[in-house]
């Protein structure tokens, strides 16, 4: 029973850091255990979103208090975001980094799946998990292609690469990817700090793609970070919609600081390499520190006690694993799910003037960049797939023979 | 126990709605709705919805006077809002016990107490949010408005619950509400003529001030003044 509320944390006035202090050593990109990779980036994603929401909120107010006490907060998240970020090393490639991103997109969504108690939200990632993971099988594939490298010397086997619901289908018209968001009064704990977790992860890998994908010459991979840098759009699209839009500024700043505090505090106990734990602990103490910041405000402005609106102990920790199984399974139950608006539908029961059918034909019109890598894999020697626990579990995605 | 934000570990419980999702295990049952005020001839949903969104309203009504309690400056008006914010807990303890009675769950948050709770939301983080805008008095003038504004819709809902009770045959029903009207309206009454009439007072005493006075001088002065005016002092 960890009670956030219950820790005063590292006051706010002594934790800035020197740049000798944010300026870390790197990881080795082929020593680093792969989830301590993951969370690497993901506590990166969340730290981006805790600072560009603390600006939006900034923007939103002329309070003089609120600013300062944001501004404060803010450049500690911001001195944060580097002492993790400047883990990575400069001899990981954009792509390899992408690859990294991928991997936490498809163990974290599976594991935040496995764990969510609201079915609704549940079956919105579980429909996110399948586009994810074929955007591993894609970039694997432009891995190999460009670098001659294999992408399980990155994800060490603990991920399997093959195809999931192919990411020409994933494209969608923007009202298919909007969901119905939960009630701030009836929502589990557990489900906001899932979904807002989704959202800073997905929003960050967008805004890694989104600006690396011009980093390369091959038209193959400029192609292919544009189209899969759209899905990512996408993706935060749909896991925004999941938040409730009635909490306020204040309450969503505790709730952003809060779900800070949780990811460390669920990252402290299962981190294997002593120097990233050590680095989770003190970020955890700071996080406890701006979580009071964060409580004050919403005792001051909003006249609500933290107390009201927050779980007497955190809930269950969020956890890198395997999930093998777990995405086989929903491959072989979801890969033909689509939407429709909010709701999630088979395949059959898809309307002949589908918006999304229309889009797609927009986009897909003139070629298909994730078509055309694997084509080109194919053309090359052979397209690239790690299939751990046996063939494909969709007959129509198993690789073709050759010849 | 009375709630001021209903949750999850409440037993906070609501209804889908287009854009709204409840997990089914918190998502309230249709029928409730026809055992809500029974033998009262009156509309089950919409009275179970109404005395939420009601309630909402008066939970909302903890929270602005907890802020304005706070951020006031005039210890006259800080008591003032003090002894509402005491009597507004009250006021949620009562509709709580009023829902019960009518056979509902007073941790139901209808669609319509979502909306007030938004509405109520919007106008708090208005005066607070903005606060870098103005000047001291100018602050308390407008937190002092939006104490008017809750109370007025305050008093309405209480207004309107009276009303309703001429609507009901005599039985447990008729009686839970008379007795809850009884209860609260007396001192909604007095908490919007407060409002109102301070309001007045203050935005007056403006109104009349030397036009040439510089903003600091006239805010120190018109403090001591109000401080006068609502102490009956000289």
């Amino acid at each position: 029973m960890f009670n956030p509320l219950e820790h005063k944390g590292l006051p706010i006035e002594q934790q800035t850091r020197s740049w000798n202090d944010l300026n870390v050593e790197p990881y080795a990109k082929r020593a680093i255990h792969p989830y301590s990779r993951s969370r690497i980036i993901l506590m990166n994603g969340i730290e981006v979103e805790a600072i560009l929401f603390s600006h939006q909120f900034a923007r939103h107010t002329d309070n003089p208090d609120v600013r300062q006490k944001l501004a404060t907060s803010r450049r500690i998240e911001a001195q944060q975001q580097k002492a993790i970020n400047w883990l990575s090393p400069g001899d990981e490639t954009p792509l390899e980094t992408t690859i990294g991103y991928e991997q936490v997109a498809i163990d974290l969504t599976a594991w935040l799946a496995r764990n969510e108690p609201d079915p609704y939200i549940k079956q919105t990632f579980d429909f996110g998990l399948l586009e994810d993971f074929d955007h591993l099988y894609r970039y694997a594939n432009l891995y190999e292609l460009i670098s001659g490298e294999r992408a399980e010397e990155l994800t060490q086997d603990l991920t399997e690469i093959m195809p999931g619901r192919p990411t020409a289908v994933e494209h969608r018209h923007p009202v298919d990817d909007l969901r119905r968001h939960y009630d701030r009064h009836t929502v589990d704990p557990l489900t906001r700090l899932h979904v807002m977790t989704l959202v800073a992860g997905e929003q960050q890998t967008m805004n890694f793609y989104m600006n690396h994908g011009p980093d390369f010459m091959e038209p193959v991979a400029r192609g292919l970070y544009l189209e899969i840098a759209q899905i990512e759009e996408q993706h935060v699209t749909q896991y925004e919609s999941l938040l409730d839009p009635v909490e306020s500024w204040f309450e969503q700043l505790v709730h952003h600081e809060y779900n800070e505090c949780y990811l460390y505090h669920s990252f402290l106990s299962e981190e294997t390499d002593d120097r990233l734990r050590r680095l989770w602990e003190l970020h955890l103490d700071m996080e406890l520190g701006q979580l009071q910041v964060a409580c004050d405000l919403l005792r001051t402005y909003n006249g609500i006690d933290p107390e009201e609106i927050l779980p007497p102990a955190l809930p269950q920790p969020t956890r890198f694993q395997e999930n093998k199984e777990y995405v086989r399974d929903v491959l072989a139950g979801q890969i033909d799910l689509r939407t429709v608006g909010p709701d999630y539908v088979p395949i059959e029961q898809l309307p002949e003037d589908s918006a999304s059918l229309r889009y797609q034909d927009q986009v897909n019109g003139d070629g298909i960049p994730s078509e055309a890598v694997i084509d080109q894999a194919r053309a090359d020697g052979g397209e690239y797939r790690r299939e751990l626990l046996g063939t494909h579990p969709i007959d129509w995605l198993r690789q073709p023979a050759h010849g | 126990m009375t709630v001021i934000t209903p949750t999850k570990n409440d037993g906070a419980i609501g209804v889908s709605a287009p854009m709204t999702e409840v997990p089914p295990e918190q998502t309230l049952d249709p029928a409730a709705f026809e055992m809500f005020a029974p033998g009262s001839g009156l509309n089950g949903q919409f009275l179970a919805d109404t005395l939420s969104a009601f309630l909402a309203h008066e939970q909302c009504g903890v929270h602005l006077y907890r802020t304005v309690a706070g951020a006031s400056e005039n210890p006259v008006l800080q008591g003032k809002y003090r002894q509402f914010l005491a009597q507004t807990e009250q006021h949620v303890a009562v509709l709580e016990r009023l829902i019960s009675a009518l056979g509902g769950n007073p941790y139901y948050v209808s669609p319509t107490a979502r909306l007030v709770h938004a509405m109520n939301t919007g106008m708090l983080q208005g005066v607070v949010l903005a606060a870098g805008s103005a000047e001291p008095l100018v602050r308390e003038l407008a937190m002092l408005e939006a104490v008017l504004l809750a109370e007025t819709k305050d008093h309405a809902d209480w207004s309107f619950l009276g009303e309703l009770v001429d609507h009901v045959p005599d039985g447990q029903v008729r009686q839970a509400l008379a007795a809850a009207v009884q209860e609260v309206e007396p001192e909604e009454d007095d908490h919007v003529g407060w409002a109102k009439d301070m309001w007045r007072k203050m935005s007056m005493l403006q109104a009349r001030s030397t036009m040439t006075m510089k903003i600091a001088d006239f805010t120190e002065k018109a403090m001591a003044t109000l401080k006068n005016t609502v102490t009956g002092g000289g």
